[in-house]
């Protein structure tokens, strides 16, 4: 396989809204490939309902793949999966995925979808809220209390309409609707309509204190980020715990920021890299995708001063001297420690319940009928 | 007979109006230039409390995207704004000389393009680059360009040639002067101006396009207002700022080497 | 004819968009259905965002408008005083649609340049004590950002309207005796009118489509028709992305009622030429 692939080029969709991830692929990743592989790798822009929507057109047009590998995971792979857009089952093939933590919650399964080795997992994330200690130097830890200080504190906190805000609805919907464990194993219709109608009484008992009296709310969660930053709002938050640490650095939010999780659970997921139907190089991009799983590839990932970006590996399952790195690595201060985002971390449940909540906040709470 | 003057004697409001007109165009450009240098700089500072060039050293340096990026938009409008041009100017002059609904319908055409929103028209254009197989090219995406610019720049012929003299053309070749010789020594020299505008109508249209660069071009052609927007969404506000800086200079340079270029050759204003 | 060629790329897109929309081509494609057309086209949200769409497009065309028949009128001799005007005014003209919103947003959010100003000089103090134009259900940001982006390019096609037709005009009519202010009115005015409103049309229609200055600035409630089609088109549910081709669909309508209006008054304003 890795001699197919030398001397090739893999074309990868990626998101490419973050410097430092771009430069740990581009500055890191790619060079690496070069060397060892002879792989040239490019990185393209394209994210979740694009390149969906791309490979979509391309098959309809019979037209041939413009992307050997994508950045993937929850619904984009479910979307691809039922359109049959994803070549596989290839990631168990990989010799790196020995390491792979696959009994985990959050990697074996992509938002309760199991993925079969349709998609390989490359990094883990946990949402968390955002504060500035200088600001809020108590801030609250339940999602009981945030509610009461949004009441306490008018016109300081929103969510934006994308994926974070979504996520932050999610948090609610485990919070109030009785713990996660009622939303497990698939899209129960009763248990999503209780919970999401206690998600929407608290969303209505404290719409008015919300920032622009929660009329209207940002477009995503970079917008959020800037308002965060400019006292707008109190409160921001991030799919990525460590994003902060990546945003003080590159003087986006101010240096006091610190992440906060809540004790009722916060959520953390997986995601994964998938190889479609129609690309040109799927020898390639398994190497790279291999690559990206070795341990050397996901300890630079997790350096606070690169991307901070969770692994997949189980320590346990690793060679001594690099579950030692791993533990070593320098913590930032602005980061939070292990233990505690194990412990409140919940997994993703079927993407069907982040669909609807999406539809339905859109039509009760922003108020539009579609 | 100073026209102001003639006014009823509104004589305070020009200066109010200048310093008006100076500000919209000097004091974006100030904010973009503070924006791509200051780091740290949230409200209520009225000042950035800190500096960094991080955002134009990256220009040059990490993969230089930016730097490519803007190579890659400055030949796609380069190109747009010639063969938009050169290819509007006979469609114009051809839609000048129709009459009746014939004439409704041609101009009515031209100006479609122009009118439809940028989605629906990158769709149908994707579809048409797929299927020969120029999608994803940037070849494919000049075609793309081409198709709003040619409107535009069709449109303007149109109006230069409607109540165009063409006494002047055939004069010449009553004097026994060969087609091409009418075009090359008494036609272009005529059109010297509208060509330069019709080009910087083209160079606009491809250089600022955003929905058609990014549906044709599938993500794999990047132009530099691709990356801006990019950096937009992302939050990374500096490195936007440095984008639309890059972008913001060059059509400013091609207009002021028009209005040069025109204030020399005539005396008309503009 | 040329033209035609130009014009059948929106053709096919148009014909894609009526496939799509009757479900049978796209994303979600379920067989030929007219049910989607029908349930879309009585949502509230399309007709909320349309409306909303056409009266930012119609105020900040408006204002530029406004601004640009003034500046014409003003600064229309040849002294180099008026030259640097017209050539001030039409500076921005470059500047792209995104870069204008992004300044747009951060002069005049509630955290930008203006608030701060604002707080320097003990005006406000905090954000949420200036007014807010950014994200609101106004639009008077994206209103005043956009008719300062469109307002150089009118005020182009005004002075060249001024410049080739207006001087002669005026001279005859001032030969004949009449007072600067009848000249003015009778004159000046209407030529401008007739010569500007093609543009006019053309750069509120244009208005109406945009999508990234929209993006930046506008609220999420009532969403705007290119912002909420292109919603629908990236929708996380597959089935609901065809509904983005109907949105597609209503705003060529809006487009094609524009291209006639651009039609009549564009041979209304040949017809006073010749």
């Amino acid at each position: 396989m890795v001699q197919r692939a030398r001397g090739t080029a893999v074309i990868w969709r990626m998101w490419r809204g973050d410097p430092s991830i771009n430069a740990y692929v581009d500055g890191w990743v790619a060079p690496r490939l070069k060397a060892r592989y002879g792989i040239t790798l490019t990185a393209v822009e394209g994210q979740g309902a694009e390149i969906v929507n791309q490979l979509i057109v391309e098959r309809e047009a019979g037209a041939g793949g413009s992307a050997d590998l994508v950045w993937i995971n929850g619904e984009t792979f479910g979307n691809l999966r039922k359109e049959q857009l994803l070549d596989g089952p290839w990631a168990g093939a990989l010799p790196n995925d020995r390491y792979v933590d696959g009994g985990s919650a959050i990697i074996g399964r992509d938002f309760e979808q199991d993925p079969a080795g349709f998609e390989s997992p490359w990094g883990k994330v946990q949402f968390a809220l955002i504060y500035d200690s200088a600001r809020t130097p108590h801030p609250p830890t339940s999602v009981a209390e945030l509610g009461d200080w949004i009441l306490a504190h008018p016109g300081r906190f929103t969510h934006d309409q994308q994926f974070t805000g979504m996520a932050f609805l999610k948090v609610l919907l485990y919070a109030l609707g009785g713990g996660i464990d009622r939303f497990r194993g698939g899209f129960d219709s009763v248990a999503y309509a209780e919970g999401s109608s206690r998600v929407f009484a608290w969303l209505e008992k404290h719409r008015d204190s919300f920032w622009r009296h929660g009329a209207t709310y940002p477009a995503g969660v970079a917008d959020l980020h800037r308002l965060f930053a400019n006292r707008e709002v109190d409160f921001s938050m991030s799919a990525n715990q460590n994003e902060v640490v990546t945003k003080v650095r590159q003087g986006i939010v101010p240096t006091t920021s610190r992440p906060l999780l809540l004790v009722d659970g916060t959520i953390a997921n997986a995601h994964y890299l998938g190889i479609p139907m129609n690309a040109p190089n799927t020898a390639g991009a398994m190497v790279v995708a291999d690559f990206l799983l070795s341990p050397e590839a996901q300890l630079e990932k997790q350096r606070p001063d690169v991307w901070a970006d969770g692994t997949v590996l189980a320590l346990h399952r690793l060679p001594a001297e690099w579950a030692a790195r791993f533990s070593a690595l320098a913590r930032d201060p602005h980061a939070l420690p292990a233990d505690s985002l194990a412990k409140y971390a919940r997994p993703e449940v079927s993407p069907r319940y982040h669909e609807r909540l999406q539809a339905d906040w859109r039509t009760r709470i922003r108020q539009q009928s579609l | 007979m100073g026209t102001a003057s003639d006014m009823r004697g509104n004589r305070r409001f020009r200066p109010v109006l200048l310093v008006g007109l100076g500000c919209s165009a000097t004091a974006p450009l100030a904010i973009l230039l503070l924006g791509s240098l200051g780091r740290d700089w949230f409200y209520p500072a009225l000042w950035p409390p800190a500096f960094t060039f991080n955002s134009w050293l990256g220009l040059w340096q990490g993969g230089g995207r930016m730097a490519s990026a803007f190579g890659t938009s400055l030949g796609l409008a380069v190109a747009t704004g010639m063969l938009g041009a050169a290819l509007g100017w006979p469609i114009g002059r051809l839609l000048a000389g129709l009459e009746g609904w014939l004439r409704h319908l041609g101009a009515g055409a031209a100006f479609l393009p122009v009118a439809v929103p940028p989605i629906a028209l990158a769709t149908g254009l994707h579809l048409s680059m797929l299927s020969l197989g120029l999608a994803g090219t940037a070849f494919g995406v000049l075609l793309s360009h081409l198709v709003p610019a040619i409107g535009y720049t069709a449109l303007y012929f149109f109006g230069v040639f409607t109540g165009f003299d063409r006494g002047i053309e055939d004069e010449a070749r009553t004097l026994g002067a060969a087609p091409w010789q009418v075009l090359w020594r008494v036609t272009i020299p005529m059109m010297r101006r509208p060509l330069a505008e019709a080009f910087l109508l083209g160079f606009l249209v491809s250089w600022a396009q955003v929905a058609l660069t990014l549906i044709v071009g599938g993500g794999r052609v990047r132009t530099l207002p691709l990356e801006v927007f990019a950096l937009l969404q992302a939050g990374q506000d500096r490195f936007a700022s440095t984008g639309a800086l890059l972008l913001v200079i060059p059509p400013l340079l091609v207009l002021g080497a028009i209005h040069l270029a025109v204030a020399r050759a005539e005396a008309v204003p503009l | 004819m040329a033209a035609f060629l130009v014009s059948l790329p929106v053709l096919a897109g148009l014909g894609y968009s009526l496939v799509a929309s009757l479900g049978l081509a796209g994303p979600g494609a379920a067989g030929f259905q007219t049910a989607r057309v029908v349930r879309v086209l009585g949502e509230r949200a399309i007709w909320a965002g349309l409306a909303w769409s056409l009266w930012v497009a119609g105020a900040a065309t408006l204002l530029a408008t406004i601004g640009a028949v003034v500046v014409a009128v003003r600064f229309r001799s040849r002294n180099r005083g008026d030259r640097i005007a017209r050539l001030l005014a039409i500076i921005p003209l470059p500047i792209p649609h995104l870069v204008a919103a992004v300044v747009g947003l951060q002069l005049l959010g509630q955290s930008g340049f203006l608030s701060r100003l604002g707080a320097a000089v003990g005006l406000f103090h905090g954000p949420p004590e200036m007014p807010a134009l950014v994200y609101d259900p106004g639009g008077v940001g994206l209103i005043l950002t956009l008719a300062w982006k469109e307002f150089p390019f009118l005020a182009l096609v005004a002075f060249s309207v001024l410049a080739t037709r207006g001087e002669a005009l005026e001279e005859v009519a001032r030969s004949l005796g009449a007072s600067p202010r009848a000249v003015l009115q009778r004159v000046t005015w209407p030529l401008l009118w007739r010569g500007l409103l093609p543009s006019v049309v053309a750069v509120f229609v244009f208005v109406a489509g945009t999508y990234e200055a929209t993006a930046v600035l506008a609220p999420s409630n009532p969403l705007a028709l290119p912002l909420l089609t292109l919603e629908r088109y990236t929708d996380a549910a597959l089935a609901r992305r065809g509904d983005a081709f109907v949105l597609v669909l209503v705003g060529m309508t809006v487009s094609l009622l524009a291209v006639m209006a651009h039609e009549w008054t564009r041979s209304r304003w040949e017809r006073l030429q010749t």
